[in-house]
């Protein structure tokens, strides 16, 4: 059974409905062991660094900046870091728990992890977005399937309530890079954006997805790598 | 390394694998090189995604932030990436109901401590309790118990017990962390009728456990008396 399709137009990424996550993992592992990672490109201004340019050198681009500097004890650069991070910290954050007040508390979470670990990020290794990123949805995955987390969920989903996503306030770059990574989801065939949007978006184990979409836990893992090699050859070519 | 691993790429950096798979796949993947290519390289792509998720925070959100993190003391930059897993792995092991029982015993020990010399400069044991890293071990004696409060990234130490012995006349207890190859060193304290609550300043030691001797007044670089307390972490 298809349980969820995860809509990919303009807005639609905010009405997730799909459906619980049955997994019972109440042990949340530190995010502090999220592994370094190298970086595609030094740094991604199109993600959260609204002001970078394109073609910026990390030295230049101004979120990594904040990031070195937060990380030699800089209170106002990670209150900078915090403004060009926190709407998409947050909002991968409330996609995944799709709790607003929970994710606000998850969020602040993570940006203290974030100040903690911030003498630590080696600008070698990967942008300050996907840095971020990587241990922001570490941790809204790991609380949504603790328990209490998943039975919150379940009450929010058995009363119809939509989380107030699309603020009107978000910026016009915001809603472009929706667009951008919506169209890139478009182009996948139907079980790799499925599989993508689940784990990622739903915060589902690929062996849950699997359940999900009644196929195998292996072609659910093939498809995830993929459509994640797919998504990152369209999102190039749209972005360059 | 199985074949099957090289297929959890991209549900690793989705994090859609278990606890268990994840910990499996973290142990593999920073050694194989085919497999940290792909992690890389699908975590941007996965921040693309988030970055199409974006949402505006609420107001206040940074005004906490901003507030928690004046008070929250940083990783320091040198521990290697092996020893941020160490520490996970042993802020894993605190369970709730310890801390709580742990906290509440340091509010007993405190309030009886506080009347006789804690009234100023009061070491914080409950703050130490309450670091992200915070360690709690329980020593196992023959006159009782006294609980160990360990946050590595504090740097501190807190030795909390309510019936120690006296050590004796030019005597002090001294702690020790045990390591892979012995014991180093941790500080040294003196109950006050048998109550401490006390924080020590420690050295980043990579310990599995805990040992604590009766030492000459002055303390001592290798332990000299008997292990009287002891337990792993």
């Amino acid at each position: 059974m298809i349980a969820a399709v995860v809509p990919i137009t303009l807005g639609g990424l905010g009405s997730n409905t799909a459906a619980q996550s049955s997994a019972n993992h109440p042990k949340r592992d530190s995010i502090a062991n999220v592994k370094p990672f190298r970086s595609r490109k030094p740094a991604a201004p199109n993600v959260a660094g609204r002001s970078g340019q394109p073609g910026a050198t990390p030295d230049q681009d101004p979120v990594a900046d904040s990031l070195r500097r937060a990380g030699n004890g800089d209170h106002e650069a990670f209150g900078r870091f915090y403004d060009q991070t926190a709407a998409v910290v947050y909002g991968i954050v409330l996609k995944v728990i799709r709790n607003p007040s929970l994710a606000e508390e998850v969020t602040q979470e993570v940006f203290v992890e974030l100040w903690r670990l911030a003498p630590r990020y080696d600008p070698t290794l990967g942008s300050p977005q996907a840095w971020s990123a990587t241990i922001a949805h570490r941790r809204a995955v790991d609380r949504v399937r603790s328990e209490q987390a998943a039975r919150t969920r379940e009450e929010r989903d058995a009363q119809h309530q939509a989380v107030p996503h699309d603020n009107v306030t978000e910026e016009v770059v915001i809603r472009l890079d929706h667009e951008r990574v919506a169209s890139a989801l478009g182009q996948l065939t139907e079980i790799q954006r499925e599989a993508v949007t689940l784990a990622y978006y739903g915060g589902h184990t690929y062996r849950h997805v699997a359940k999900l979409l009644d196929v195998s836990e292996g072609t659910v893992k093939t498809r995830i790598r993929d459509g994640l090699v797919r998504l990152r050859d369209l999102m190039e070519v749209n972005y360059d | 390394m199985t074949n099957d691993q090289h297929h959890l790429s991209g549900a690793y950096a989705l994090d859609a694998l278990t606890p268990e798979e994840r910990r499996a796949y973290e142990a593999h993947y920073p050694t194989c090189e085919l497999c940290l290519a792909e992690v890389n390289d699908y975590r941007e792509t996965a921040a693309e995604l988030a970055g199409a998720a974006a949402a505006t925070p609420p107001p206040q959100l940074k005004t906490n932030v901003m507030a928690e993190i004046a008070t929250t003391r940083q990783l320091l930059p040198t521990l290697a990436e092996p020893e941020v897993a160490n520490l996970a792995k042993r802020r894993s092991r605190i369970r709730p109901a310890l801390v709580m029982a742990v906290a509440a015993a340091v509010v007993a020990v405190l309030g009886t401590v506080a009347g006789l010399r804690l009234g100023q400069n009061q070491p914080s044991v409950d703050t130490l309790l309450a670091a992200p890293d915070a360690v709690v071990t329980n020593l196992e004696g023959d006159a009782g118990a006294v609980t160990i409060v360990w946050s590595p990234s504090s740097q501190q130490v807190a030795v909390v017990a309510n019936n120690l012995p006296d050590p004796g006349p030019n005597q002090t207890y001294e702690l020790w962390f045990v390591v892979g190859d012995g014991v180093v060193p941790a500080g040294l304290f003196i109950p006050e009728s048998g109550t401490i609550a006390q924080v020590l300043e420690v050295t980043d030691v990579d310990a599995v456990g805990w040992g604590i001797t009766i030492e000459p007044a002055e303390g001592s670089d290798q332990p000299t008396g008997d292990i009287l307390y002891r337990g792993s972490i």
